[in-house]
């Protein structure tokens, strides 16, 4: 019975108190779902790469070596640290004999082979004739099991029936070549076949050309890289870490993002929430004074006293997390993924919840709702009945400091000076106000900053760095010769883009894309990162600036290049160059003869006069893209990050709608007799609405000031954490302030006009009878 | 005419399903200067009267005029300027601004008065002139109560309505506090309204008019009304 009394005062009080108990309940599903919602993401990715990588055996790295020994391997696998250790021979340059000639990239491998096993979807692999099909590639093109295909490469035909259909851990992000953004599996796939099919075009021989190499965990994989440096030698050609794999370092990178963003924005909600519930519960609790002393000396118990008022608190904060693990994952994962879905081969359908991080976050407000007012509830226990029933004396006034300077104080209004006098009185009141509007503001102005930094990418790329219509992917047989002799009707700019390794004076060793152009350069733009331009110097190389700063290198450094087998040429950084995504190095093609490489450009940049049509038809042309597809093919590609600041902009400005309207009504109820007194005496609504209303648009104002630099901060933070590939540098710009400032102030404007009818309606005579 | 007069005034209050009639179609008339008493106990509708007289309030059906002015159809503006401009106000639980000194909670009524009166020297005139820059917290009931008699007569008003001045105070000091009404309302020839449950106060009076449910059981006049000094309480 009289549980259920105390229970039934529960409910009332809420009710009486719902806007600040709606307000906590909003800012728990917030805080919970944001940080909930932007971690499913990343651990989805995450769990979902690793267990695929497990389940295909995905090797550690890569040596590109042409035909190694049987002895090398056996070496290879005696080194220590090295679990397993096959060859292959792997050719991204196959194409398949259907209509459109889209590409393939061929796995051929010895059936013993256990490494880097595509995933069958569909089918089994059962004859040494037999191949499997990429799955996505496959269904892109009308292939199925049972289908035979002609697979050109070496300029030979091979004839094999596709009999399983698969994914791979290579290829979770299959992109064919450097003028791609998006996977388009209709153009690109790959093709796992026995040894011996491929050998038929190649002599006879059965052609290796890497080695895969899985290390035993916890391995020293630099000891290992450089003992493979011993065993071949010049054989040796480069390494491929997993962090190279596109498909791998995609994955990784938005692993990377969604735990920054994840980390950096969540952190502010909950301590926007945890300062506003705060002050809020305490507040509810020492208003329950006089209850407390009610049920006190009613005879109820110390504890269950102390469990009916912290009970609100729980309640709420429980109903909050529960709304909020649901919302976040469902509503937010669930959007956000599915931006990302098209993007990766391998199943993300099965969302994976951060479950340690929630159970943190969910005691923070369970902390800060139960934990708040039992505390509060506490202090008042231990008063006795009797102290707690006599009315509580209104705080005393006090001076404050101004009023030391006479010249200025004396001017001041009454209604100024009592502003003044009650800010002063409830400096942590207002201290927590402009604090959650700062974090309010702080919040939306990292979420545009976040927009800003990544719509930027492919606008300083494509808008700036690059100036041609198109890029014309080249077939590998056309020669830098058949390029002078076409007469191409527009600009034209050679290119060639490949893969090289460097290597520190310090060991450090790196693979990177290299891209070599006539210094001239009409269509290429490099600048540094004052945005000044910047052309090839004649010797030496150019190179992005994060690169440079992940290689511990700086201008004037030397790193040793490493390619086709050769030797090692140490090459002088001369120029850094500023590139927003896929940092690599930048040379001519005179240096690039000079240090005794043949310059074959891999594609054609054009800008056109007139468009040639037959030339892009012709065999020497293997693809090409609009530079305005690729724009917009990179803005899909992240299309799950602008995703994500769209909603933390709505979610920031939620918060602050909240926040806002929570002050806004602790201060008007705190000056509720104050003004019925004013309004008695015979002041005008307009003369006493400012007691309440100047303070609100103050602590809103200073708020949004102090925003700004936690905007900057967080906005620096993101910036950081964008990946190895990304060099991103916060801009927050006058206009994106003002939008938050705005946005701000527009719900300060809301609240004021909710503070000015509940000043109105104050009923003078209830409000002054007693001292309650 | 007279300086106020109430005619067949009713207030009803709509509670949840029920109406509460708090006064019921009352008469009475009071003349200008004079000392007033509504007397009765509580739940009798005298505070209602006085809210009404106040403009904080406005009856449901007859007519309130005030110095030949009808304030019962007045807006809740022209309330406000009434109360402003015509009404002094003294509350039993004092109701001053907390965060203002004892002197400024007197200025206020300067900064909304047409013809304000010297703040120092009604806090003077109550005795507290030496109290001017404490905050009421520092002040005892019946120093806080003067403060606010202070300030509803420095706004130089025509009426000066008090609710049980002395409801919250011990009888010594309720005691000054009457005489203080009592000695600067005869100064200032103002007309007071003091509302009360006290039937001994009563006798400082003019005019008596006693209340019960909501009407008027007898209005009474005296010419020699007893000073405060010799009503024991």
């Amino acid at each position: 019975m009289v549980k259920g009394a105390l229970f039934k005062k529960s409910i009332q009080d809420m009710k009486k108190n719902r806007s600040q108990f709606l307000s906590i309940f909003i800012m728990a599903v917030l805080a919970i779902g944001m940080s909930v919602g932007l971690d499913t993401i990343w651990t989805t990715v995450y769990e979902h790469s690793q267990s695929f990588y497990k389940a295909t055996d995905l090797s550690d790295f890569w040596i590109s070596a042409s035909n190694p020994s049987e002895l090398n391997l056996w070496r290879v696998r005696n080194i220590k640290g090295v679990q397993k250790a096959e060859k292959r021979f792997s050719i991204n340059n196959a194409t398949a004999e259907i209509d459109r000639k889209p590409s393939l990239q061929i796995y051929a491998v010895p059936s013993e082979n256990t490494l880097d096993m595509a995933e069958v979807m569909t089918g089994k692999r059962v004859s040494k004739r037999g191949a499997i099909l990429d799955r996505s590639f496959a269904e892109a093109n009308h292939l199925s099991v049972g289908d035979s295909l002609t697979v050109k490469v070496n300029d030979h035909k091979i004839r094999v029936s596709i009999e399983a259909l698969a994914l791979s851990s290579e290829n979770i992000y299959a992109i064919k070549d450097t003028a791609s953004m998006m996977p388009d599996p209709k153009g690109y796939g790959f093709i796992v076949m026995d040894e011996d099919q491929i050998a038929s075009a190649y002599g006879g021989v059965k052609p290796y050309n890497q080695i895969e190499v899985q290390l035993t965990p916890g391995a020293d994989t630099a000891a290992v890289q450089s003992q493979m440096d011993s065993i071949f030698g010049k054989k040796l050609n480069f390494v491929i870490t997993q962090t190279d794999n596109r498909g791998v370092n995609f994955a990784n990178a938005k692993v990377i993002q969604f735990q920054s963003l994840a980390t950096i924005f969540p952190f502010m909600f909950f301590l926007v929430t945890a300062l506003i519930t705060f002050s809020t519960m305490m507040r509810l609790t020492e208003d329950q004074r006089n209850q407390i002393g009610i049920l006190k000396a009613l005879g109820y118990s110390r504890k269950s006293i102390l469990w009916h008022y912290t009970s609100y608190g729980v309640y709420i904060g429980v109903v909050g997390i529960l709304v909020g693990v649901l919302f976040g994952p469902n509503v937010i994962g669930r959007l956000l993924l599915s931006k990302l879905e098209h993007l990766m081969t391998f199943p993300i359908e099965d969302m994976v919840v951060n479950i340690p991080k929630f159970l943190i976050g969910a005691s923070i407000i369970l902390l800060f709702t139960g934990g708040i007012s039992c505390y509060s509830c506490l202090k008042l226990q231990n008063e006795t009945p009797s102290e707690l029933l006599r009315t509580k004396a209104p705080k005393r006034g006090s001076h404050i400091l101004l009023e030391h300077l006479p010249y200025i104080w004396n001017r001041l209004k009454f209604s100024q000076k009592l502003i003044m006098r009650n800010a002063m009185r409830n400096k942590f009141r207002i201290i927590v106000s402009i604090l959650g509007v700062s974090g309010c503001a702080g919040l939306i102005i990292g979420a545009l900053a976040l927009f800003d930094l990544v719509s930027g990418i492919p606008k300083t790329l494509y808008d700036q760095t690059y100036s041609y219509d198109q890029k014309i992917i080249l077939t590998s047989g056309t020669t830098d010769k058949v390029l002078k002799n076409l007469h191409l009707d527009g600009t034209v700019q050679n290119l060639e883009e490949t893969s090289v390794q460097l290597t520190t004076q310090s060991g450090l060793r790196k693979m990177s894309v290299i891209s070599v152009f006539s210094k001239e350069s009409p269509l290429i733009h490099l600048k540094d990162l004052h945005g000044n331009s910047v052309t090839l110097p004649d010797t030496g190389i150019a190179m992005t600036r994060k690169l440079a700063e992940l290689m511990h290198v700086k201008a004037g450094d030397t790193v040793n290049l490493k390619r086709s087998g050769n030797s090692y040429y140490p090459v002088k950084i001369i120029k850094i160059v500023y590139m927003p995504s896929s940092q690599g190095i930048y040379m001519t093609d005179s240096y690039w003869q000079e240090i005794g490489e043949k310059y074959s450009p891999t594609s054609v940049l054009v800008k056109w006069t007139h468009k040639d049509n037959d030339f892009l038809n012709s065999d020497y042309v293997a693809s090409y893209t609009d530079r305005k597809t690729q724009k917009s093919d990179f803005e899909s590609n992240l299309s799950a990050i602008f995703g994500t600041s769209f909603l933390l902009i709505l979610s920031g400005a939620i918060l602050a709608f909240v926040v806002l309207y929570n002050m806004g009504m602790l201060n008007f109820a705190e000056r509720v007799r104050d003004l019925a007194t004013l309004e008695v005496l015979g002041f005008h609504q307009k003369e006493i609405r400012p007691l309440v209303l100047m303070e609100n648009l103050f602590s809103t104002i200073i708020g949004i000031f102090l925003g700004i630099p936690i905007g900057k901060i967080l906005a620096n933070t993101i910036a950081g954490g964008f990946g190895d590939d990304f060099d991103l540098i916060s801009h927050v710009t006058v206009d994106r302030i003002l939008i938050a400032a705005l946005i701000t102030l527009i719900f300060a404007a809301i609240v004021n006009h909710v503070v000015r009818k509940k000043i109105k309606s104050i009923d003078m005579l209830q409000a002054l009878k007693s001292v309650e | 005419m007279s300086f106020i007069q109430f005619e067949k005034v009713e207030r009803e209050y709509i509670v949840g399903d029920s109406i509460i009639k708090a006064v019921k179609e009352i008469s009475f008339s009071l003349e200008e200067g004079s000392f007033n008493v509504v007397l009765g106990q509580s739940g009798a509708g005298k505070t209602t009267v006085l809210n009404m007289l106040g403009g904080m309030d406005s009856p449901t059906k007859g007519t309130i005029t005030v110095n030949g002015e009808e304030i019962s159809n007045l807006g809740a503006k022209e309330l406000t300027s009434y109360r402003r401009d015509k009404i002094g106000f003294v509350f039993q639980f004092y109701n001053l601004v907390p965060n203002l000194t004892a002197l400024e909670n007197v200025q206020l009524a300067e900064e909304i008065c047409k013809e304000p009166l010297n703040a120092v020297e009604m806090l003077e005139r109550v005795g507290l002139g030496e109290r001017k820059n404490n905050f009421p917290g520092q002040m005892s009931g019946g120093e806080q109560q003067r403060v606010s008699i202070a300030r509803a007569l420095a706004k130089n008003p025509q009426i000066l309505l008090c609710d049980e001045p002395t409801g919250a105070l011990d009888s010594g000091t309720g005691r000054i506090v009457l005489k203080l009404i009592r000695d600067i309302a005869r100064d200032m020839k103002k007309t007071v309204i003091m509302v009360t449950h006290n039937a001994p106060i009563a006798e400082m009076a003019d005019t008596v008019i006693h209340m019960r449910d909501g009407q008027i059981i007898e209005t009474r006049h005296t010419e020699h009304p007893r000073p405060v000094e010799e009503i024991v309480w």
